[in-house]
Parts: C-alpha cells; structure tokens; sequence
C-alpha cells in the first residue's frame, strides 16, 4: 500500500516537473530537453540488446533509418510525395496520425532487424559486431540509392512536427517502466542467463535464439519509436541521419552510463548531452581576449572518444558499474537497503 | 569481351593491394590478441596526412614521404596499442571492453583530424614520373602506378610472410598467436611481440595509404572508414589470423568491387558497399570461418 502511493507520489512529482518544463524553460532548452528524452529512449532500446543481453549490435542505426524513413513517408503531406517521390499510389495517398505511424515505424524497425540479423546470429562474438555493422552501411547505401523511395542524398523536409515534451516524456517513463518490468520477469532473467553464458542458458532449458530474436525485436522497436520521435522533432531525414557518428554516440552513452543497467544510459545520455552543449562554443570558434579560436568541427566527437576510452579502462562497466542507480543510493529513493542477492 | 576483362583486372590491381595491404595488419593483430583493431583504418589515414603534409607543404621528394606515412601510421599504431590497449588488457577487461576503446580511438582520431585539417577532400600530390598510361599493341591501357603498387605490395607481402615463417621473432610470434602462456613458459616475451605485430601492421598500412592516394588521388579524415572495413572483411574472409589468406582476400575483394561496377549497368556502381557486405555475408554464411584455412593464429 504504501509502496503504491509512493509510486503515485513519484508519477505525479514527473508530469508536475515536466508541466513545469513546458511553461517555464525557454525554447532552446526546451528543444534540448526533448532531444535528450527521445535520445534517452533510443539508448535505452539499444541497451536492451548490447547492455542486458550482451550481444553487442551496431546495427541500430540502419534499423532506426527504417523506421524513420516509415514515419516520414506515413505522415509526409500528400503534395510532397507527389512532388519529390515515384511512389505507388497507395502509398503516395496514406497518410495516418501520429501515433499509429510511430508504432508501424517501430514495427517495421523491429522487422527489418530480425530479417537482416538472422543471419548475422551464425556468427558470434566480434564478427557479429562487424556483421550488424553491414547493417548500418547497406541501408545507409540503399537509402542513398534507391531515389524513388527515399528521395536519395537530400533526403526528406518538411516532415510535420508532432513531438512535444509530452510523447516524449510519456513514453519514456511507459517504456522505463515496462523494461523494468520484463527485466525482473521470467524473460528478462533468461536474456541476462544468455549474456552470462550461452551454453549454460542452453543446458537451463532456455531457447537462446528465440530469446536472442526476441531481445532483438523489443529493442529495435524501442529505437524505432525513438527514431520516428527523432523525425516529427528535427523535421527531416537523410540517409546519414543514423550514420556511425550516430551509433557511435550512443555506444559511448550506453558504455559511459554503464551498460546492462536502466539509469546507466539516461545518465549517459545525459553526461553527453550536457557535455556536448558546454563543448559547442569551442566547436562553433569563439572570440577571447581579443584572440579568434577558430572553428573546430569534431571537437564534441574527440572528447567524447576520450572519455570513452578512460571510462573503458578504468571502469568497463561504466559508471553504474552494473547497479542501478536506486541501488547505489537507497536512502534518496526511499528504498530500504537490501542485503546483496 | 576479353580483352575488357583484362582491363578491369588490370585496374583491380592497385585496389586490391591497398586491401590485401590493411588486411595484413588486421589479421596480424587478432591473430596475436584475438582483438579486432577497429582504429586500423585510422592509422591509415593518418599514414596518408604524414605523406601529404610532408610532400605537399615541406615539398620533398616522394620516398620520403613514403617514409613518412609509414613512421606516423607505426608511430600512431604504437601509441594505440601502448595507452588504449595495454592499460585495458592489463585489467583483464573482457573482448567487449576493448572493443569499444578500440572504436572510440578510430572515432577520436578520425575528428580529430577533422577538427585539424576540415573534411574536405584533399588532393594527394602524385608524382608525374608515376603517372603515365602505356598503351599495349592489344589495346590495353596501363597506368604505371599501378605496376608499382603491385610490385611494391608484392614484394612486402613476400617479406612479410618470409619474416612471419622463417625468422626468430616470426617463429615467436606464430607461437604467441597459437598460445599465449605456452609462449610465456618458453621464454617469449609476449610484450614485445605484440608491440612487434602492432609496428608491422601499422606499417603496412602506411604503405598502403600512399597507394591509396597515388591510386585515387585523394585523402580526407574519413577515407579509413570504408578502406579500413573493406580490408577487415578481407581479413574475415582469409581466414583471420592467416596472412597469405588476408593478402589473396584482399585482391579478391578488390577484384571483385572493379568488375561488380565494370560489368553491371553503371547505375548500379553507388550499390559498390553494399555488393561487398552481401557478398562477406554469402561467404560467412557458407564457410563461417572465411575462404582459406578455418584457424585463429599465423601461419
């Protein structure tokens, strides 16, 4: 009971907070608070697959281009598809609302993971990694090239704005919550058993390709839902969007924050955030004393590296260090400490 | 018919060596730590700025900015393996760690010399005694540089696969990348033969990055991205941890990517990297362990 009505307490303190945010922050923050939910919900999505179930992907960011091509072109305005793209004319005249176009988005994202992953799971270890990576580059190439779909190198404008503070937050905490939960579930503990040990969770009775897929496909859709956000807030897409600056980005969030843990990849995510927007200036050129530095594109990408690589060696698991961050910190949650498990 | 054929193999040749080249030095480093080098296409790269910078704006002669590209790619690749490496090894850290360490360098690198130098493209000074086209009786077109490369890569990769199969260290080194502790209990040090493999394929990249610029005539901080992962997949597909396998490899891809434009329709030549990732999955999907010899050490 009093569980419950702290619970209560705790969702209404966060849709306070975020009315708050709404009214209050300017618009650039405001902007920059929403990049980092919809952010927050991709590296969490990733980190079901390369933090809890140990199979490391670089193959998110051609499963995100997907979806996010599929929410483009399911709400583009009619006239635009007309204009720029040979489509079939089902396709040129449907247009659907926001919601149900963000979940085919994450349903296509999800399908094209599982299709062009399947044959990647023969392969384990680094030549996996190096297999979800072919991921990134052929769809990345084919959305270059196959111009009546996706309009080639330009890309698609004009996409209509539908994120706000709220989808964005709202999600988050729905989707939090449901990995929270399917990580305490029956699932969840199998996904950490085939991180673990493969053979081990075989000889347990686990199907570790059916939970393999299954951990692929909660996750790509999960970023996929994160990459139509990413689409209705920046307004475009071009098939460099979820280049492997982006994946790159989002490894480093999720191995900064710590992986195979909830809050690891909000805080990464957020530590990335903070520190790109203190970088900015340095990257942008800046007038000091008198003296010009000049612009220097790539500086948030050489800082983060570097960070990357200290956390690396000093601290694999990232900052989290495989607990969660209520773990770390019981008394501030209201948690009583438990004895270790 | 024919006679175009020749052709595209006659143009395959330089591409495939700049391959065969970087394969080398991936197949070397994971035969030894069983680590992908993801920051190889980097040390390429940077092999390429040293020559251009030297050549370009010191103006010397091409020899020593060959020399160049070939001390800053080994420098860089020492430097990689001395601070990125070595501190997480030493930590026991899993294969994973390293991993990302080793993909953060490659990122890091790469911007910045981006930050430093801009992404534009650059173009690489080529000597005109290099640069001239023979034509054969048969009506064959032959660019001079290419036979360079050829014979350069050629010789290098004979070198190599005698120093890896006859000398001392080449003996220590197979031993290390058969078992590590074994090496240990008969006195090799290790260390010094990771150090080794790590001069040896960063050097190799550094040649190879000079005849990616003679060959193509351009450089920009993000030329190691595709260069650097098509040789990977050479690697992959030679059989990793075989040397001679990831030099044939590499022509193979190499070949492969000239005819794959030279004989579809010419609007199918963007759909290049894409035909060569289907081409490393069709292959690891029938033979997972790649083309020659399934094994994880030098021979």
């Amino acid at each position: 009971m009093n569980g419950k009505i702290k619970f209560l307490i705790g969702i209404i303190v966060y849709f306070a907070l975020l009315w708050l945010a709404q009214n209050f922050l300017r618009d650039y923050h405001l902007r920059l608070l929403i990049q980092f939910g919809l952010t927050a919900i991709v590296a969490l999505g990733v980190n079901l697959t390369n933090g809890y179930t140990n199979i490391f992907s670089l193959g998110f960011g051609g499963t995100m281009l997907v979806a996010g091509y599929t929410t483009a072109l399911l709400t583009l305005p009619v006239e635009y598809k007309a204009q720029f793209l040979q489509l079939p004319l089902w396709l040129e005249q449907l247009s659907v609302p926001f919601p149900l176009a963000m979940l085919i988005a994450g349903c296509l994202g999800m399908l094209a993971s599982i299709i062009l992953l399947l044959p990647a799971f023969r392969l384990r270890g680094q030549y996996f990694i190096l297999a979800s990576m072919g991921i990134n580059i052929v769809v990345e190439n084919l959305a270059e090239n196959v111009r009546w779909l996706t309009h080639g190198n330009i890309g698609l404008r004009g996409i209509p704005m539908y994120t706000n503070i709220w989808w964005v937050f709202g999600l988050l905490a729905i989707i939090f919550y449901c990995l929270h939960r399917l990580m305490q579930s029956k699932h969840g503990r199998a996904l950490v058993v085939i991180s673990k040990d493969q053979e081990l969770a075989g000889v347990m009775g686990i199907n570790v390709v059916r939970y393999k897929v299954l951990s692929f496909a909660v996750g790509s859709f999960i970023s996929g839902i994160g990459a139509a956000l990413w689409c209705h807030q920046v307004l475009m897409i071009n098939p460099k969007a979820f280049s492997l600056l982006y994946v790159f980005q989002l490894v480093a969030m999720i191995a900064i924050g710590g992986t195979g843990t909830l809050s690891g990849p909000i805080i990464g995510a957020a530590i990335l955030m903070i520190g790109t927007e203190l970088i900015m200036p340095l990257q942008e050129g800046f007038t000091l004393f008198g003296m010009t530095i000049p612009p220097a594109f790539g500086a948030i990408n050489v800082f983060t590296a570097i960070l990357l690589i200290i956390i690396m060696i000093f601290r694999p698991k990232g900052l989290m260090n495989g607990k969660e961050l209520w773990e770390h910190f019981p008394r501030l949650f209201g948690l009583k400490k438990q004895s270790s498990s | 018919m024919d006679l175009y054929l020749l052709q595209q193999v006659i143009n395959a040749l330089s591409y495939g060596s700049i391959l065969a080249l970087l394969a080398i030095g991936y197949t070397m480093i994971y035969g030894i730590l069983g680590l992908i080098n993801f920051a190889h296409g980097e040390i390429f790269m940077i092999g390429a700025f040293c020559a251009y910078l030297l050549i370009t704006f010191v103006g010397s002669p091409f020899i020593l900015g060959i020399a160049a590209a070939v001390g800053g790619a080994m420098l860089i690749g020492l430097f990689i393996e001395r601070f990125i490496y070595r501190p997480c090894l030493n930590r026991n850290a899993e294969v994973l760690t390293v991993f990302i360490a080793s993909f953060g360098a490659s990122l890091g690198f790469r911007n910045l010399m981006t930050m430093i130098y801009g992404d534009g493209r650059r173009a690489f000074p080529i000597p005109p005694q290099l640069d001239q086209i023979l034509v054969t009786e048969s009506g064959l077109f032959i660019n001079t540089k290419d036979i360079w490369i050829f014979g350069v890569t050629l010789i290098l990769l004979i070198a190599v696969s005698c120093f890896i199969k006859f000398s001392r260290l080449g003996v220590a080194m197979r031993a290390v990348a058969y078992n590590a502790n074994a090496a240990r209990l008969v006195g090799v040090n290790s260390r010094v033969i990771v150090t080794l493999a790590f001069a040896i394929g960063s050097a190799l990249a550094g040649v190879s990055a000079v005849a990616y610029g003679t060959s193509f005539g351009i450089l920009n901080p993000s030329m190691g991205y595709l260069a650097g992962l098509n040789g990977f997949i050479a690697a992959v597909l030679g059989g990793i941890g075989n040397v001679p396998g990831a030099a044939i490899a590499g022509f193979i891809i190499g070949l492969g990517e000239v005819l794959f434009v030279g004989l579809l329709p010419p609007s199918w030549s963007a759909i290049r990297p894409t035909f060569v990732w289907i081409l490393l999955f069709i292959i690891l999907f029938i033979k997972p362990s790649g083309l020659f010899r399934p094994n994880i050490r030098i021979e």
